[in-house]
């Protein structure tokens, strides 16, 4: 099944000479490895907030005065640097294998990931410092340092480059492929990219003309109602961002690694053009209980959500059929037994069935966030963290890890560390996230917040202590996990003798049928533009008061108004 | 397009289970009067002090019926007494009125096991109606960061038998 070829390419890395940095090897390597070091420094916070919520451990941790500065880390390290060095370093790969041939410009490349890199420092320099705990939302008008919002203008100026780095190589490719079919794995990239520039409008308002303004001193009001609107205009779209190179690998890359093939290639790309269009019209939704946006403007933006779920659901099949031809290749006879006759001593693969698995509940209970009225029993309660602990920390992170026990080898030019070291991590990782999942999403309802240093409050909810206690073995399999994780590719990386044997999964696949009118992208942004019309304007008419303007000074968030 | 029969079947079914869903949720709204927290007024936060805002806490309104006023702060829901985490009593069957807005930065306004679920933010004024039949201390919690010292933003509904 595998091709055993000896690829063209030396074990050691040798020492950078000029033109280093054009190769492949380095342009995604330094993103994913950078990436990597974002969830490094910010996986591991995680299970030890689980512990301190825990009634029965919080004493472990005594003195864990820092709880919303790890928070804080925890999230703005792993969702917004990790996802987007990740997803940045995985689309250069992922394009210019499948088009066989370079970016646009070489340059730009670098230019992006240093802007990147600098505004990853930048933040990195205020959390640390403790002058930005302002969790990964930061919602005004609690105010940051000015250079942790500088820090973040600059991660999303890099991605505008490596948009117009991955579209201009693909008008290239265009240009010179007038009939051809364009690759499943680059049209959704393409998809992904779009959604991200106009979803990230929304926060580069935001900070650009509330946040880093009033962090320097140069305005001294803000709206922390239009803040919200402008801030989950891009956070609903963000985290389509991050499932999409996800869904990517599902359907372009796993059927290789699986010996099988897509089901369909038409559809998968009607759900790739799905989630860009209908991923901007659905923020609201976590704004259910905002006092400032009408319930006329919530249900509207419920059913859009509704709307957004058909692509998953579209996914589950088409994937679904993908596995069963693998599992039937493999011998399957049965109703059901292809589920299990996969190659699940495959940690690419298992990684991979694992996220779906994880993501089964992960997008029910995102369908039950978004059902207006049910909303009020959830909303900022710790089931919230349960749920996107399925979807990013389980189906994107999840299946990122499969990608990476490939990626890894493929640009060290050396096998896999341990495979049963990265066995051992999928499963931990799944068990783990499904009792995190489960006492979290139960605690939740119970009335637990989230977000909250439980080990410190002076109130306590008996019904939910049990489940609390219970997710501490939650936390201790995914900390393990985490650390397997990062001994195989510090391994990997570092002591790894074996020879590389494993092709990368490229797609090239193109006996699509899919028809070319599905390349539109003037179409498909018109229609987004309409959507935001219909969807956003009247929240932004609502949420900006045009009379009194900004009325709310900044505050520090440990206390008393903001002083630049 | 070419689609594969069994997928059009589940295509159809996926719209009929999420047409089901958005009738339940329909159903929510008109059957059972579930309502979302929606605009009732600005305030600026400057001005809380002339405001209706201004003497924060519980007031009369009839017979079991009441409106709450709460002023929410770093690290407080302000209900107009000294205590940091204050207690407000009323009877078993009461119809509350709650008026809240925030002085400072986003806060949460959750009470246990009722559908109080709603953000209080400055320059805005959240309100729910809730009706609290079971007799029991219900926490009122502060379900949004704030600050160092959100865990400890709580307050109590004490629902006594009676009255």
């Amino acid at each position: 099944m595998q091709q055993t070829k000896a690829l063209n390419r030396t074990p050691e890395l040798t020492f950078p000479k000029v033109g280093f940095l054009t190769s492949e090897q380095w342009i995604v390597g330094s993103h994913v490895l950078t990436g990597l070091m974002a969830l490094l420094f910010g996986i591991f916070l995680g299970p030890f907030q689980v512990f301190r919520r825990a009634p029965a451990l919080k004493w472990a941790i005594p003195v864990f005065s820092y709880y919303y500065q790890a928070l804080t880390v925890h999230g703005v390290m792993n969702a917004l640097f990790f996802t987007t060095f990740f997803i940045v370093g995985f689309s250069y790969f992922t394009v210019m294998r499948s088009l066989k041939r370079n970016m646009w410009s070489t340059k730009l490349v670098w230019a992006a990931y240093v802007l990147m890199l600098v505004g990853m420092l930048l933040v990195v320099y205020a959390l640390v410092t403790n002058q930005a705990n302002v969790l990964y939302t930061f919602y005004p008008s609690l105010i940051a340092h000015p250079a942790f919002y500088l820090g973040l203008v600059l991660l999303v100026v890099g991605t505008w480059l490596v948009t117009a780095n991955l579209f201009l190589t693909y008008s290239l490719w265009r240009r010179e492929n007038l009939q051809e079919h364009l690759p499943l794995a680059v049209f959704a990239t393409l998809t992904n990219f779009v959604l991200w520039c106009v979803a990230s409008l929304g926060v580069a308002i935001e900070v650009l003309f509330m946040l880093l303004p009033l962090s320097l001193g140069l305005i001294s009001h803000t709206d922390p109602q239009a803040g919200r609107a402008l801030f989950w205009f891009f956070g609903h779209p963000l985290v389509y961002f991050w499932l999409l190179p996800a869904y990517t690998s599902w359907y372009a890359m796993l059927p290789k690694q699986a010996n099988s093939r897509i089901f369909s290639d038409p559809l998968a790309r009607v759900a790739f053009i799905l989630l860009m269009i209908f991923s901007i019209p659905v923020g609201v939704h976590h704004m259910f209980t905002d006092p400032g946006v009408s319930a006329v403007m919530k249900g509207i933006q419920t059913v859009f959500t509704f709307v957004v779920a058909i692509p998953s659901l579209l996914t589950a099949f088409n994937v679904g059929a993908m596995l069963e031809r693998a599992g039937r290749n493999r011998g399957a006879k049965g109703l059901f037994d292809w589920m299990w006759k996969q190659d699940w001593r495959n940690p690419v693969i298992a990684a991979q069935i694992s996220a779906m698995i994880l993501f089964i509940t992960g997008g029910i209970s995102g369908i039950m966030n978004a059902s207006l009225t049910l909303n009020i029993a959830l909303h900022n309660t710790s089931w919230i963290p349960a749920h996107f602990h399925q979807t990013l920390g389980g189906a994107v992170t999840l299946t990122f890890m499969g990608i990476c026990y490939w990626l890894i080898p493929m640009i060290r030019g050396r096998g896999l560390y341990s495979v049963k070291v990265a066995l051992w991590q999928v499963h931990t990782w799944s068990i783990g996230m499904m009792i995190f999942g489960y006492t979290y999403g139960a605690a939740g309802l119970i009335g637990v917040p989230r977000r909250t240093d439980l080990g410190a409050a002076p109130y306590i909810n008996e019904l939910a202590v049990p489940y609390l206690n219970a997710s501490v073995i939650g936390g201790v399999l995914l900390l393990i996990s985490g650390i397997l994780f990062f001994v195989n590719i510090l391994g990997t990386l570092f002591l790894s003798k074996t020879p590389l044997t494993e092709e990368a999964p490229i797609d090239t696949y193109v006996e699509s049928k899919s028809p070319l009118w599905m390349e539109k992208w003037g179409l498909w942004l018109s229609i987004v533009a309409i959507l935001c019309v219909i969807a956003w304007a009247p929240v932004f008419l609502e949420v900006v008061d045009f009379t009194n303007g900004f009325q709310t000074p900044g505050y520090n968030p440990n206390g008393g108004i903001y002083k630049p | 397009m070419h689609i594969d029969r069994l997928e059009r079947y589940w295509i159809i079914a996926v719209g009929v289970v999420l047409g089901a869903f958005g009738a339940a949720i329909v159903a929510s709204v008109v059957v059972f009067g579930v309502r979302l927290p929606s605009p009732v007024g600005r305030i600026d936060p400057a001005k809380i002090k002339e405001s209706e805002f201004a003497t924060p806490g519980l007031t009369q309104d009839g017979d079991h019926a009441y409106t709450l006023r709460i002023v929410a702060k770093m690290w407080k829901f302000d209900v107009g007494t000294k205590e940091p985490q204050p207690t407000i009593k009323i009877p078993a069957g009461s119809r509350l009125k709650i008026l809240a807005t925030s002085l400072d930065v986003t806060h949460g306004f959750y009470v246990e096991q009722h559908d109080v679920n709603v953000m209080l933010l400055p320059g805005q004024i959240s309100q729910v109606d809730v009706t609290f039949n079971k007799p029991g201390v219900f926490h009122i919690i502060c379900h949004e960061y704030c600050g160092p010292g959100h865990q400890a933003m709580v307050a109590s509904i004490e629902v006594n038998e009676g009255n």
